[in-house]
């Protein structure tokens, strides 16, 4: 293999890139005309623009185009399409991944499902579509055959409810997939997600590189990963090694895949899940415990080569945690976030496998996720703390992340202790930080690039006064906070200052050592601190449409004729309700309430003739 | 051991945080219970953040209106907050009413203290922003307040033509502008009001109701919505005196802006400015080298000195004060001929150079005798009199110790227009020192008395001469002088060089003339 193509984009794309060039092998990135300055693409030694990253035959031709003998492709996008897979093997190009033949097989659920019961894997008890719904054991799981990532997908508690979960599953199905075939099975009310990484090679080795365990989940989608699994006995971990190993060699498989099991903690029994064919985003932490580059064996085993390593080889060092990185305000509903990245800092002590630039424009046109942070440790508690830190170096501006969010989940006591399953994020409520701390950061920020970086004349801004105190600086902001350069306080919080360099400032804030980065304009302060952002907007006093009139009068903004009266004296009214409308110089202009209250005056009949600034209405706000 | 100038210092800052308090508490819960701001939270909020502010005279009307049930502080400050702050990045004047303080009335001095803000924006080219809440002229005093030249009418004089001078005056109706007080928002460039709190009319409603029955409520009669939606009188309408302030930032900032000088890198002085205290003897009569003083005011305590060996009891020199270039003229001694020609020499190239001139006044006279009248040293006192009168470049004062007689007009006293004036809390200021006051007099009684034939004892001598002298000591004090508006204010001695800066930083707004003189008596 001497030139690969990279059909993807983003943070794994640059991962594969990276391996890839370290192995002397050049790269060819492929991109959308949205993705043109990407960093991915200016990882790779070459690149090509294509019409879309889910188009088979554009990333054929453009590996084609460009002479490369290989693909990549990452995970997502073509990762698990088999047509995709049997076009490369039909062009006469090598994919980095298994065949055609067993990405079709693991890749329908059901399928996988019969291989693993061949090969003697535990599944989760099913059941029949056609069996009567009344014999089952509720509460059941209804999912697509073909799904993923939640569509699909429905809890059914009770036999009542069956019925039209079914009906719905099967429309999101059918329109997510092309494809509604159903399957139901014994839904486990508290389990874990553990997975198993394993590795083959076209020589029939396999190996496994231990269980990653994925239980933070939210709403199906993972949120952090570590390895190893951290409840796992060594029991159910020969049970799903094992397994796994079995399953790969029974379908064989060649190349990097993941099996899933489900651990159910009520009995402890293991149950295999599903077969991922690809690279998984979460492989760094099994990289960071076992020192293996998946990527570097991936492109041997895809060279033809036979794995170098045997499986007495592969040895648990330590403990790792990812956190995946998304543009999303999660205390605001988990909205998707886009905008422009105006500043981005990464952890410096952590591992970063990210595509995101200070600059650059984050669209909804791709999947949300920027990044992710892994820290590695000695044991599990050591690979939390780091991340906790590496995650307060994390910052984004521009738009919200779910930095914040992961920071406060990392901080949990359940995640600490590790007895979070897969359902809590969706029943557990994380609490938003609150804003004031940042907001002490927010006033001292500017009060201190005034003093220390402002004119330095002898109009300085130290709040000299004659025989007196220097006056506190005045920050406004959501409100006014007076920063006490001179005591250091800012409204009463003691604060020290260590550094501030590049918007990045250190602080101790009320005995509390933190960081943050910070932009300052004329007309917000932008401060993102424990990864949570929060905007801080000056007020502008001629940002609203000017004040009202008082008590609520209403009078005729031109001489004209009453068209309609719509209230009565003492009828009540909400803010913007139609009181009537007025004719004038050949327009209607609506008179509405201007807030709630009681319509105390109504000065004039439908038809009349009013003069300029005739009394039309009067409205009386509640007390 | 607390020195004796520490002593000083601290009854001055004693004294101006006591009228930094403003009115009565009573008075000032009043106020913040309906929503309005203190005049100097006002100035606070107005400024740009972190904004240092170069309060004018705080001790004004200290000890003036004592009424017997009051003490030195029946009117702090005059019941008016003046002085320069930056805002939106420019210096600007600012002369807020203190409405705790007699309601914001005004006393004759409240007058003077007006005007001579309005002085120093014209002198300096500085925008005015007025901060109204006030009830207008304080009617028992109304003969030292109505009807002279330099009397409330004055105010509006000055707005008018500093406004065709090109100078902003902008106001902020946060309170009570009535009858003549309508005229400060009134003969603004641009105003603001406050909604539900700011009122403008020529007559108040009980005025209204006396002269013609109309029965009608402030709010009606000259509210915020009645002025900005129907009268036009002002032209913005705000929601709170925190709105206001904002308002009026944001048309300082539509002004166009004024061209900025360039200055030197600033050096902190070299020798230690806390070591005034102890270099500076409290007592005037005590003789020390004012380089000592120069030395701690000037940019690296570097001073160019004009004439070193020349005239010693005058010394003269180029220096620097936060980057900008000054000329120093300070006093060393009594005044001699050569001295006087010295300083009219040396203030003659600063303004050749329109190099602005620092006096540090330090003084009791000039040198009296036959030898020295015969040399005509009136003549070479007029020629330094003559050199500071025409001076076009700013100057400002600082009296560091005595301002006696002819010598504080040889070295820029108050009617020699410094651009500001400032006293340290040991100087002393009068046509003469107590004891030759005294001793003059008496001189005169005795000869009236022994010329009729008469005796006088010494102890009734004694008797005569001990008011004299304390007379002369109290009307010689700082706090009598800034009370009247002398001067701009006492200053803390450290705060020398920070004044001093700020002064020059204001004074660049404006441009330097063409320096012209009369005749010199040669």
């Amino acid at each position: 293999m001497q030139r690969l193509l990279i059909a993807n984009r983003g943070e794994i794309a640059r991962r594969i890139i990276r391996t890839a060039r370290a192995m002397g092998i050049h790269t060819i990135a492929v991109h959308s005309e949205i993705d043109r300055s990407a960093p991915h693409v200016h990882d790779a030694d070459e690149a090509l623009l294509v019409e879309s990253y889910l188009d088979i035959d554009a990333a054929i031709g453009a590996a084609q185009a460009t002479g490369a003998d290989a693909i990549h492709p990452g995970y997502g996008f073509l990762s698990e399409r088999a047509a995709f897979a049997q076009a490369v093997e039909d062009a006469g190009l090598t994919l980095v991944g298994p065949s055609a033949r067993v990405m079709e097989q693991m890749g329908r659920k059901d399928a996988a499902r019969a291989i693993a019961e061949e090969a003697g894997v535990a599944v989760v008890p099913s059941y029949d579509l056609a069996a009567d719904a009344s014999t089952f054991d509720y509460p059941v799981l209804v999912k697509a055959a073909a799904g993923g990532g939640g569509k699909g997908m429905r809890i059914v508690r009770a036999e009542g409810e069956y019925a039209e979960a079914l009906a719905s599953a099967k429309r999101e199905a059918a329109a997510a997939f092309g494809d509604d075939t159903m399957l139901i099975e014994k839904y486990v009310e508290s389990g874990r997600h553990v997975e198993v990484q394993v590795l083959a090679d076209s020589h029939g080795n396999v190996v496994h590189l231990f269980e990653r365990d994925c239980s933070t989940q939210r709403r199906h989608q993972k949120v952090l990963e570590e390895a190893p699994a951290p409840t796992i006995t060594a029991e159910q971990r020969e049970e799903v090694t094992s397994a796994a190993v079995a399953l790969t060699k029974q379908v064989g498989y060649e190349n990097a895949g993941t099996v899933e099991f489900l651990l159910d903690n009520a009995t402890g029994k293991t149950y295999f899940l599903e077969m991922n064919t690809r690279l998984q985003v979460e492989h760094p932490v099994t990289e960071l415990v076992t020192g293996v580059d998946l990527v570097e064996l991936q492109l041997l085993v895809a060279s033809g080569e036979a794995l170098p390593i045997s499986q007495d080889d592969i040895q648990l060092d330590g403990h790792a945690i990812e956190a995946r990185i998304y543009a999303e305000d999660s205390f605001g509903g988990f909205l998707p976030q886009a905008g422009t990245a105006e500043l981005v800092r990464w952890p410096a002590n952590a591992r970063v496998d990210a595509a995101l630039e200070s600059g650059q424009v984050v669209s909804t046109s791709y999947d949300p996720m920027l990044g992710k942070v892994i820290a590695h440790g000695r044991d599990r508690e050591e690979a939390r703390r780091r991340l906790l830190a590496a995650l307060d170096e994390t910052a984004v501006l521009g738009f919200t992340t779910n930095v914040g969010f992961l920071r406060v989940l990392v901080a949990t006591d359940e995640f600490r202790d590790a007895t979070i399953d897969t359902a809590w994020l969706d029943r557990a409520e994380v609490a938003a930080p609150s804003d004031d701390l940042a907001r002490t950061i927010a006033a001292w920020v500017p009060a201190m690039l005034a003093a220390d970086h402002g004119d330095q004349g002898a109009f300085r801004s130290d709040g000299f006064r004659l025989s007196a105190a220097p006056a506190p600086t005045r920050v406004e902001l959501d409100r006014v906070v007076l920063v006490d350069r001179a005591r250091g306080l800012v409204d009463d919080v003691p604060v020290t200052q260590f550094s501030a360099a590049n918007h990045v400032v250190r602080l101790e804030v009320a005995g509390r050592r933190v960081q943050a980065v910070v932009n300052a304009t004329a007309h917000s302060v932008e401060v993102v601190v424990e990864g949570q952002r929060f905007v801080f907007e000056r007020p502008d006093p001629f940002a609203g449409a000017g004040i009202a009139v008082g008590e609520g009068s209403l009078t005729a903004p031109m001489p004209g004729t009453v068209l309609a009266v719509d209230v009565a004296e003492g009828d009540a009214v909400e803010e913007g309700q139609r009181l009537g409308v007025l004719e004038a110089m050949k327009m209607e202009l609506a008179l509405k309430a201007p807030f709630a209250g009681t319509v105390t005056t109504v000065g004039a009949q439908a038809g009349e003739q009013v003069a300029l600034k005739a009394l039309l209405f009067e409205v009386t706000p509640d007390e | 051991m607390t020195s004796e100038f520490q002593t000083l210092v601290d009854e001055l800052r004693d004294r101006t945080e006591r009228v930094r308090q403003g009115g009565s508490e009573a008075a000032r819960t009043k106020h913040t219970d309906r929503g309005k701001m203190l005049a100097r939270d006002r100035i606070d909020g107005l400024l740009d953040p972190g904004s240092p502010f170069l309060e004018l005279s705080p001790l004004a009307a200290y000890g003036m209106y004592d009424d017997g049930r009051d003490d030195a502080y029946a009117v702090p400050s005059a019941s008016i907050v003046t002085g320069i702050g930056r805002v939106e990045g420019r210096e600007c004047v600012i002369v807020a009413n203190d409405a705790t303080v007699k309601g914001g009335t005004y006393y004759p001095i409240t007058v003077k203290k007006h005007l001579r803000a309005q002085e120093v924006a014209r002198a300096n080219k500085l925008p005015c922003i007025y901060l109204v809440d006030s009830g207008g002229a304080f009617l028992p005093m109304q003969d030292e307040v109505f009807p002279d030249k330099e009397h409330f009418g004055r105010i509006f004089f000055n707005q008018a033509n500093l406004s065709r001078e090109g100078i902003p005056q902008l106001a902020a109706v946060m309170g009570s502008c009535t009858a003549g007080g309508a005229y400060v928002p009134a003969m603004s460039d641009e105003t603001v009001i406050v909604r539900n709190q700011g009122t403008i009319f020529l007559g108040g409603p009980p005025l209204v109701k006396a002269a013609t029955g109309e029965v009608v409520t402030a709010e009606e009669l000259g509210g915020g919505d009645v002025h900005a939606r129907t009268s036009g009188v002002v032209d913005h309408l705000a929601e709170d005196d925190a709105h206001a302030l904002q308002i009026i930032r944001s048309i300082v900032n539509t002004l166009p802006r004024p061209t900025t000088s360039v200055v030197a890198e600033v050096e902190e002085p070299v020798a230690d400015p806390h070591e005034l205290y102890d270099v500076v003897p409290t007592d005037t009569r005590t003789p020390y080298d004012v380089r000592e003083v120069i030395k701690r005011i000037v940019d690296a305590s570097r001073f160019h000195e004009f004439k070193q060996l020349y005239a010693e009891t005058l010394v003269c020199g180029f220096a620097r004060i936060w980057g900008h270039d000054v000329g120093i003229v300070a006093n060393n001694g009594i005044l001699f001929s050569e001295s006087a020609r010295k300083g009219a020499h040396f203030i003659e190239l600063c303004n050749q150079r329109r190099t602005p001139i620092v006096f540090l006044q330090n003084i009791t006279g000039f040198m009296v005798g036959k030898e020295y009248e015969n040399g005509g040293i009136a003549r070479d006192g007029a020629k330094l009199v003559t050199a500071v009168a025409c001076s076009v470049v700013p100057k400002f004062t600082v009296v560091i110790g005595g301002s006696f007689g002819a010598g504080n007009y040889g070295m820029c006293g108050r009617a020699y227009d410094p651009r500001f004036l400032w006293m340290w809390p040991n100087a002393r200021i009068s046509v003469m020192g107590g004891e030759q006051a005294a001793s003059v007099l008496a001189t005169v009684r005795r000869d009236g008395i022994e010329g009729k034939g008469g005796a006088w004892s010494a102890e009734d001598e004694e008797a005569f001469k001990a008011p004299i002298r304390d007379q002369y000591e109290h009307q010689g004090s700082p706090y009598y002088s800034t009370a009247r508006l002398w001067d701009d204010g006492i200053i803390d001695p450290l705060d020398t060089r920070r004044v001093l800066g700020m002064g020059l930083a204001a004074a660049a707004n404006a441009p330097i003339p063409e320096p012209s003189y009369g005749i010199w008596r040669m």
